[in-house]
């Protein structure tokens, strides 16, 4: 049986605000292994592997270079050159934060790459108040292939008008102003058709919406939804009322 | 746009004609509650609909539209359907759903009108396809579809048959005679008088905003109207027709204008297309298979064949946008090979089909000026000839984006023709030209011609391909043929 | 009166959601001042959750409440714009973050929204534009009340003129990325206990071997990065606004009413008359 797209969400959030609250290595390294594991199962890990690279890369060494190597708070030296010190508690913090971080990452991410979007948006849609915010989802993330398309043909039909992009960012700036007005003036202009055909087919109107695509849902899931956001809710609470406890 | 004074019949067929900018689509828009009066404009007179009459003096007292109601009585569709789609939903079958959805209908309801409409355009199979993988005939059609399934009384059409093929066009007449059949409305606004609007009850010419001429298509044509106002009039379908200018003497001296050794060409691999979601996305451009071509200097080589066959393929390859896998182009003698379009675009001027993106600047002057050595008064006389070649000097001061669509087409031209290249290679140059348009077209590819540039020109359009061309190849499965 | 099937109620009723933006104002406004004056001692000491907690709560809820409350009073028109601006927000973040630049030019699109209309809706594009954009990259969920922030000042700054000559708009992209920056600095230093770049670490680190505190060491790096980068933003979003034709930038009722750009002067007084330039094109 496929998950609710909501329950996924609660799942992923809840465990997300949990590993946060925690601050506990061992639990994010488990969420971590655990996220690891079920996007293997799920059959996603070969398209989130890029997704997460790109983000945690940057992210940890950047944490491990400032933390690692200036860190004024640190006692125990390692090594030492001229300005820069590597100390034990810079490195712990580092690697707790990545830690911490890459657990928060991994789950969220293994959510919306397993989440079915159509799924999500009639399941939001259903909820009367978030159809707004369901479009504007939805349609960001239909907008978003397309555009890559449609900036290598403009880039195709400058190029056939003489423009040669230089390399280095002083050529790519210069080309920008070629590349982004045609690109936003016809998105512009899109969206004002859209808005008059979506306008024209009751989009915006006030009244009963409906919906066409049936979300599967039990009740089991509804209830394990509430346990989730309460539990989410409980650690926040308990983390609040002993911001200290279970420091490291 | 002033005086109109228009009806629409139930059942009836109705094709509103006139040349690009004559105020079509506005009447278009207007009619179907998508212009709104008082965002941007005023309407004075009235509407009437369904037995309401709405009465506008242009004022703040004017009664308000609400698209949504009005969208259940007149349907539309716009020139580009993929801008009419809600790009939320994911399956044919939810977009068409999606107007139903909004005015609250119950499942099973929705379910038989989805299946309804869906029969009407011929959508059945495609039901839970994603729209984005569509064709262009099959997304027209989705949108039409989207417009009918909440049976309007009336349904509009803008420029409904542009860029469709043979096969696209027979598809969507028949399913016009349908709509009229089962009593709507009608009405098709076009700058093309196409064989299928001869079925028409009512032909409405407009003008410069106002209506010109109207009567039945036979009156219409008689009083010599549609020429006046830019309208195309496809020759009537007699056959094979000879080439106009059949037996061009071939050039002896020199390296020809552009030559193809052996050219092939397959896409390497998959692109990525960015992590974000798995999509199918449309095909890849088709392969092209040993091509060998000569153009010499002074002809005009039209390349013809059905869509997909790799037309457009090989117009890209003739100024290096894309690199042959095997083989090679020269122009000129000078094999092009490993060059960056920008530079090759010197010696050939590459029209795209979407003129859109091929505009960037403020001005039309400043559009065709660019590139040219700057303050040089060779290069103010570039701009000015190529203006004037295309009929476009008294609009220099125009933005290129408020042009209508046959002026932007022609404005590409002109920045193409500004250069001078010795090869022109033009991509379905006819698409959105109307008649005022085709014959600023037809005049410069003569002029450069007769100045000894070459022009190769993809067209599916096989009468205009004969009646300008000096030899004719036909591209099918990415393979040359002698045409005919 | 014509029958109602077919038109609006007239002047159509404008719901009151003033409290609940008022509320995501004082709830983002309200975390940071508590994360300021607390400057919790936790932030490199002990697990640092308590305030990860409170910055991410308290902007969140900040944003969320904003979202709710400008969403529905928009108009479809300006609604169905927000997605293309947040495509262009996050392929240009998205880009830029992948370079070795310490600027981000995620703002683009919300800068674009706000200036074509208005502050509330460049508040809410900014909101949306975070939360959207951590489906694919949940590290930029905790800024979305910077995000909000810049786009609410940058429709002020286009209410008031700013965008009416070309060298006031990075002065006005300057000042709103020190706000934004400073605001924005808390939610690094909590949260990700560093930056989220490279690049940016980098500066951070430089302030760290100085012995600034975390906190510190972060806000001054903000306080570089992010004015240069909003004075960019800003910039080319004047470009871009000033390359669209007249008929496109006038069919914003924002931009007629407060006269937001430079060659839209209207010769009457009356808003009501100012789209008529715009139909006798058409």
């Amino acid at each position: 049986m496929r998950l609710h797209p909501m329950t996924s969400l609660a799942a992923a959030g809840s465990t997300a605000v949990i590993t946060t609250a925690a601050a506990s290595w061992p639990l994010s390294l488990t969420v971590i292994a655990a996220a690891a594991g079920l996007s293997v199962a799920g059959g996603v890990a070969r398209r989130m592997l890029p997704a997460v690279a790109v983000i945690l890369a940057p992210l940890v060494l950047s944490l491990l270079a400032m933390h690692g190597l200036f860190f004024p708070e640190g006692t125990t030296v390692l090594v030492r050159w001229g300005p820069a010190r590597v100390t034990v508690e810079g490195l712990h913090f580092a690697l707790e934060r990545a830690a911490q971080l890459s657990a928060a990452v991994l789950v969220l991410l293994l959510c919306s790459f397993t989440i079915s979007v159509p799924d999500l948006v009639a399941a939001l849609s259903a909820r009367g108040v978030h159809a707004r915010f369901a479009f504007v989802l939805a349609s960001t993330l239909t907008l978003l292939p397309a555009i890559s398309s449609r900036l290598g043909r403009i880039r195709q039909a400058q190029e056939a008008r003489g423009l040669v992009i230089r390399p280095g960012i002083v050529g790519r700036a210069g080309a920008f102003r070629w590349q982004a007005v045609p690109l936003v003036l016809s998105l512009v202009e899109e969206a004002g058709t859209r808005a008059a055909a979506l306008q024209a087919r009751g989009f915006g109107s006030a009244g009963q919406h409906t919906s066409y695509r049936a979300v599967q849902d039990s009740p089991i899931q509804r209830w394990v939804r509430l346990v989730l956001v309460l539990a989410a809710v409980a650690a926040i609470a308990a983390r609040l009322w002993q911001p200290t406890a279970g420091a490291s | 746009m002033a005086g109109l004074d228009v009806a629409f019949a139930a059942g009836s067929l109705t094709a509103v004609l006139g040349g690009s900018g004559s105020g079509k689509s506005t009447l278009g828009r207007l009619l179907a509650g998508w212009l709104l009066p008082g965002d941007g404009g005023t309407l004075t007179g009235f509407l009437e609909l369904a037995g309401t009459r709405l009465r506008f003096t242009g004022t703040a007292a004017d009664p308000r539209i609400d698209p949504g109601s009005w969208g259940r009585q007149v349907g539309f569709v716009p020139q580009d359907p993929s801008a009419a789609l809600s790009t939320v939903r994911a399956t044919v079958a939810e977009e068409l759903a999606f107007g139903l959805e909004n005015a609250g209908i119950d499942r099973a309801t929705m379910a038989g009108a989805v299946r309804h409409a869906a029969a009407l355009t011929g959508l059945t199979r495609l039901l839970n396809r994603d729209p984005a993988t569509l064709s262009g005939g099959q997304l027209r059609r989705l949108a039409i579809g989207c417009a009918v399934i909440a049976r309007p009384a009336v349904l509009i059409m803008d420029e409904p048959f542009a860029s469709l093929d043979t096969d696209g066009a027979e598809d969507l007449a028949a399913l016009v005679r349908k709509l009229v059949q089962d009593g709507t409305a009608v009405v098709i606004l076009s700058q093309r008088a196409d064989a299928f609007l001869h079925n028409a009850g009512t032909w409405l010419v407009l003008a410069g905003g106002t209506v010109a001429a109207a009567g039945t298509p036979a009156e219409v044509v008689a009083a010599g109207a549609l020429e006046l106002a830019g309208v195309v009039r496809p020759r009537p379908d007699t056959g094979p027709r000879p080439l106009a200018e059949a037996g061009f003497p071939p050039v002896v001296d020199g390296p020809p204008a552009l030559e193809l050794r052996d050219v092939s060409f397959t896409y390497r691999g998959t692109q990525r297309r960015g992590w974000f979601r798995a999509q199918p996305g449309p095909p890849a451009d088709p392969v092209l298979h040993g091509l060998s071509l000569t153009v010499s200097a002074g002809e005009i080589l039209a390349v013809t064949g059905p869509n997909g066959a790799g037309k457009s393929t090989l117009l890209r390859h003739l100024n290096g946008l894309l690199q042959p896998t095997a083989g090679s182009v020269l122009v000129r003698g000078r094999n092009i090979g490993g060059q960056p379009a920008g530079r090759v675009s010197g010696d050939v001027g590459l029209l795209f089909q979407q003129p859109r993106d091929q505009l960037f600047e403020r001005t039309v002057e400043r559009e065709v000026r660019f590139g040219l050595e700057r303050g040089q008064l060779a290069a103010d006389q570039a701009v000015r000839q190529a203006l004037a070649a295309v009929g476009l000097e008294h609009l220099a001061g125009r933005h290129p984006a408020e042009l209508p669509a046959s002026q932007q087409r022609l404005l590409a031209l002109a920045t193409v023709l500004a250069r001078r290249p010795p090869v022109l290679a033009l991509d379905e140059p006819t698409v959105s030209l109307d008649g005022h348009g085709l014959a600023a077209l037809d005049r410069v590819v003569r002029s450069t011609t007769a100045e000894g540039a070459a022009v190769v020109l993809v067209t599916h359009d096989l009468d205009y391909a004969r009646s300008i061309a000096h030899r004719l190849v036909r591209i099918e499965a990415g393979r040359l043929l002698p045409a005919d | 009166m014509s029958s109602p099937s077919l038109t609006l109620p007239s002047p159509a009723t404008a719901r009151n959601r003033r409290l609940l933006e008022t509320l995501g104002a004082l709830a983002i406004a309200g975390t940071y001042i508590y994360l300021v004056l607390n400057q919790p001692a936790d932030i490199t000491g002990g697990p640092g959750s308590a305030s990860a907690l409170i910055a991410l709560s308290g902007f969140l809820v900040g944003a969320v409440l904003l979202i709710v409350g400008v969403l529905p009073t928009l108009p479809v028109s300006t609604l169905v714009l927000i997605p293309v601006a947040l495509v262009l927000n996050i392929v240009l973040g998205q880009f830029v973050g992948s370079t070795l630049v310490p600027f981000y030019l995620d703002a683009i699109g919300t800068v674009l929204i706000a200036v074509l209309a208005g502050p509330a809706a460049g508040a809410a594009t900014g909101a949306l534009s975070s939360i959207v954009w951590s489906f694919f990259n949940p590290t930029v969920l905790p800024f979305a009340a910077g995000a909000a922030l810049i786009g609410f000042l940058a429709g002020v700054a286009a209410r008031h003129g700013l965008f009416r000559r070309f060298y006031l708009a990075p002065v006005a992209g300057f000042l709103a990325g020190i706000i934004g920056g400073v605001v924005s600095a808390p939610v690094a230093a909590f949260v990700f206990g560093g930056t989220s770049g490279l690049a940016t670490g980098a500066i951070v680190s430089a302030f760290r071997s100085m012995g600034d505190t975390l906190l510190a060491a972060i806000t001054k790096q903000a306080l570089i990065s992010d004015p240069m980068d909003k004075a960019i933003v800003f910039t080319l979003v004047a470009v871009l606004v000033y390359a669209l034709p007249r008929r496109t930038r006038l069919q914003f009722p924002f931009v007629r009413r407060h006269r937001v750009l430079a060659g839209t002067a209207i010769s009457q007084p009356t808003g009501e008359s100012t789209g008529k330039s715009a139909g006798q094109d058409a």
